[in-house]
């Protein structure tokens, strides 16, 4: 046998086995960071509370709220159609709220800072559309819950933005008895009939 | 007899000349700029640790200049700077943040062991480029809790801002469930039926059904 051939197998086999120390631990699928960089200085992840509402109410299916406060602060308020997912509790599960093929996932704290770092993480591990409601919950409390009159000199969409936050106050309260007309959207959800069983054909 | 066994040589140049192309790859490998130094579950709790976080009145040192381990980056835009920042702050907007030139100044900084204070407008401007420094191992990099406007309000007295709490901005400042409780005096419906994630995937219409 030719000592060479043993050469070469003893290198081939250092190779495999630095292969190993190169290839960390099995860490889940994360994008790079400068592109991480590159999406978190972009504005287009903010939301506002008046966007957020106007889903809602429209009841749009492919909206998915994340509450990240705890699990107490939740059971005590939260949005409409919202699901708790706690800040320390993010990474565990991901896959059963996160990814959802057509969904929009905003994400909610008390304020916006919670709701932001849960972003990054989640855009970390690669996940689309994802946003954050600015200003959070306080801010929803603020501008649909109680919202404040306009200036007479502000500028006629202030004027509207109010109206519509009135109409969405009504529909997150409640309401007061005279409002109970507008107050309730009906939805009327029309399901195309499926076709039972064979139908016969032509 | 085989070719290269008659020529011993052979088989020895083959071999260093592969051994070679191996280290000139690794050589030449293209490095990212920056790379992860945190895991994701480290990155979570990373959030959380005080010692990443700036507090107000740790400016009051920077502004007196009793220390010189401190900088602060502006990440507002250039024209908002100019409108009135921090007194020794730079400017570093967000969009130069990813230029080459940022990454190495940082780096500098970091090697001669000078703490950096990123500030925005608010400290939601300033916490996602924090966050993401603090994964890739910028250890030196803080945020300025409340961001520029909490400053603002409270630059005259810096030093008391150790005993008010605003700057917190992670606290619920209203009785949510009082605040949304419906107007008509019906009882409030405090604690909605439980929320579960429930993915459904659609059935496949089911058998043949009919059809030509």
């Amino acid at each position: 046998m030719n000592r060479n051939y043993i050469y070469l197998t003893i290198l081939m086999f250092i190779l495999a086995v630095g292969t190993l120390v190169i290839k960390k631990a099995n860490e889940p699928k994360q994008i790079e960071p400068q592109q991480l960089l590159f999406e978190l200085i972009q504005p287009t992840r903010y939301v506002s509370t008046d966007q957020v509402a106007k889903m809602i109410i429209k009841n749009d299916p492919s909206l998915e709220i994340i509450d990240v406060r705890s699990a107490m602060e939740f059971n005590r308020f939260s949005l409409p159609r919202s699901v708790n997912v706690p800040l320390d509790s993010l990474l565990n599960n991901t896959s059963s709220y996160l990814g959802i093929a057509g969904t929009k996932v905003v994400f909610v704290s008390d304020n916006d800072i919670a709701a932001d770092q849960a972003w990054v993480i989640t855009k970390r591990l690669g996940v689309k559309s994802t946003y954050v409601m600015k200003g959070g919950l306080n801010q929803w409390m603020e501008t649909i819950i109680d919202p404040k009159q306009p200036d007479p000199t502000e500028p006629y969409t202030a004027f509207e933005t109010y109206a519509f936050r009135q109409g969405a106050q009504l529909y997150f309260t409640g309401s007061k008895a005279e409002a109970m007309e507008s107050s309730k959207i009906k939805v009327e959800v029309q399901r195309k009939k499926k076709s039972g069983g064979a139908s016969g054909g032509c | 007899m085989e070719i290269h066994e008659s020529n011993p040589w052979k088989t020895l140049i083959a071999l260093s000349a592969f051994i070679l192309i191996l280290i000139v790859g690794f050589i030449t490998m293209s490095k990212p700029l920056l790379t992860y130094k945190l895991d994701m579950k480290q990155s979570l709790e990373e959030v959380k640790n005080a010692d990443a976080c700036f507090y107000p009145w740790q400016l009051n040192s920077f502004l007196t200049e009793e220390t010189k381990k401190v900088v602060l980056f502006d990440l507002r835009d250039n024209f908002v700077f100019g409108q009135g920042h921090i007194p020794g702050a730079e400017n570093l907007s967000a969009q130069d943040l990813t230029k080459k030139e940022s990454g190495e100044r940082l780096e500098e900084l970091k090697d001669q062991g000078i703490t950096v204070v990123l500030y925005g407008e608010d400290q939601l401007q300033a916490n996602g480029p924090w966050m993401l420094f603090r994964q890739v191992g910028f250890r030196n990099i803080k945020v300025l809790l409340g961001g520029y406007q909490y400053y603002l309000q409270h630059k005259d007295n810096l030093l008391a801002t150790k005993t008010d709490p605003a700057f917190q901005k992670e606290i619920p400042k209203y009785n949510f469930a009082e605040m949304a409780k419906p107007k008509d005096g019906s009882a409030a419906t405090t604690t909605p039926e439980k929320k579960t994630v429930v993915v459904t995937q659609r059935k496949k219409s089911g058998g043949a059904s009919g059809g030509c």
